[in-house]
């Protein structure tokens, strides 16, 4: 079977690989835009800190100001939900540990479900 | 041996005036997914640490979508225009008819008018058709151009006339001779009309600043000023904006070359 010359025309090919990669990436976006942001916090050792507090800050236009906040559990797990931003920061902080550094965390959407590769980590250590 | 060294020079020659050409581009693109200060001396040639979160920040941080569907409609209504007018018009100007010469003097002096000399009565026109803020106001005076016009003639010329006779016996009707016979011959002309018409529009600064009176009616320049008033540094992100303006008329053109070439040389050595 050979398809007519109209189909085989760049004039139709590039506009329909470019329709089907929108499609595409606008399904990947609509499964994985939950806002969903999750990480651990750890101390200077590698061990989670649990009860710290972590920072959400969302960018503006030039500022990131604070969006929410939430506190680590005994794992040292955090997790955000209702993040409707594409760039963001992160920053822990804990009573006996000061304030972590504080992590940008870049997404490709709004919303992106994001789980950091690498926990927020204090300087000091815990007792 | 002698003639392939030649050749092999030519390329060199021309692959080097190609790069230099590419450099304003690369500039920019190399901007765009870095953040470097582009005043940053020693400048670096090789882009650090590249990414593409900038056009993320343009995606968000303004409404870029709505700008980008303003301006494709904006420009598929210009060039759907240019592809209709200029064709009928052109067509016209290979008839013989009583002051058609008088016509082609008036439309090659027009050329000589800038448009900013003539956009008071254009608004004004604009304005009492009540076409203000609105998609048609915004195509209205790029709707029909005449280089394009010129480009269509010098086409419909290069058709033999035997062939417009026959079709003439045969019973079609002027509209369908331009329709059926003279358009499908003229695919370098459409191209060239299309890649015009798209640059044009795409790139028509002025007009729109004038006659757009809310933000949601804004082209992509409009867009750009505006982002531009807000992010007064050089960041990665302004030059972002700026590729991703570039990158359909760029497109068009890539897509349309082998026919715009042909459709402006047609005619260039008839006679």
């Amino acid at each position: 079977m050979t398809l007519p010359d109209w189909a085989r025309s760049r004039w139709v090919i590039v506009p329909l690989a470019m329709a089907i990669a929108v499609a595409g990436w606008n399904g990947y976006v609509a499964l994985n835009d939950g806002g969903l942001v999750e990480g651990r916090v750890v101390d200077g050792a590698g061990r989670p800190v649990s009860g710290a507090t972590v920072i959400l800050l969302e960018r503006n236009f030039v500022m990131h100001n604070e969006r929410q906040r939430t506190r680590a559990d005994a794992a040292g797990r955090f997790r955000f939900t209702g993040n409707d931003n594409h760039s963001l920061q992160l920053e822990a902080e804990s009573a006996p540990l000061g304030r972590s550094e504080r992590r940008v965390v870049r997404l490709w959407f709004r919303a992106q479900n994001v789980t950091l590769a690498e926990p927020l980590q204090f300087a000091g250590r815990l007792p | 041996m002698g003639r392939r060294r030649h050749t092999l020079f030519r390329h060199a020659a021309l692959v080097a005036v190609s790069a230099v050409m590419l450099v304003p581009f690369y500039w920019v693109i190399k901007t765009a997914v870095t953040n470097e200060n582009i005043y940053a001396y020693p400048p670096r040639l090789l882009p650090e640490n590249p990414h593409l979160f900038n056009f993320v920040d343009v995606w968000y941080l303004i409404p870029f979508p709505r700008y980008l569907a303003n301006s494709l409609i904006v420009s598929a209504l210009v060039v759907a225009g240019n592809v209709v007018c200029n064709a009928m018009a052109g067509y016209a100007l290979t008839r013989n008819f009583p002051g058609r010469q008088g016509v082609l003097l008036l439309l090659l002096s027009c050329m000589l008018i800038p448009f900013q000399a003539t956009i008071i009565p254009a608004y004004l026109i604009t304005a009492k058709l009540g076409l203000l803020n609105s998609y048609v106001g915004l195509a209205l005076p790029l709707l029909s151009t005449i280089v394009c016009i010129f480009v269509f003639k010098a086409a419909f010329e290069a058709v033999p006339h035997s062939l417009i006779d026959a079709a003439r016996i045969d019973g079609l009707s002027e509209w369908r001779i331009i329709l059926r016979i003279l358009m499908p011959l003229s695919k370098a002309a459409i191209a060239t009309n299309v890649i015009l018409a798209f640059i044009w529009s795409w790139n028509a600064f002025l007009w729109p600043l004038i006659i757009t009176r809310e933000p949601t009616m804004q082209t992509l320049p409009l867009g750009l000023a505006r982002f531009l008033s807000y992010m007064e540094d050089t960041t990665g992100a302004l030059y972002a904006f700026a590729v991703m303006v570039l990158a359909p008329s760029i497109f068009v053109f890539l897509m349309a070359q082998k026919e715009f070439i042909r459709g402006l040389t047609s005619g260039a050595t008839k006679g």
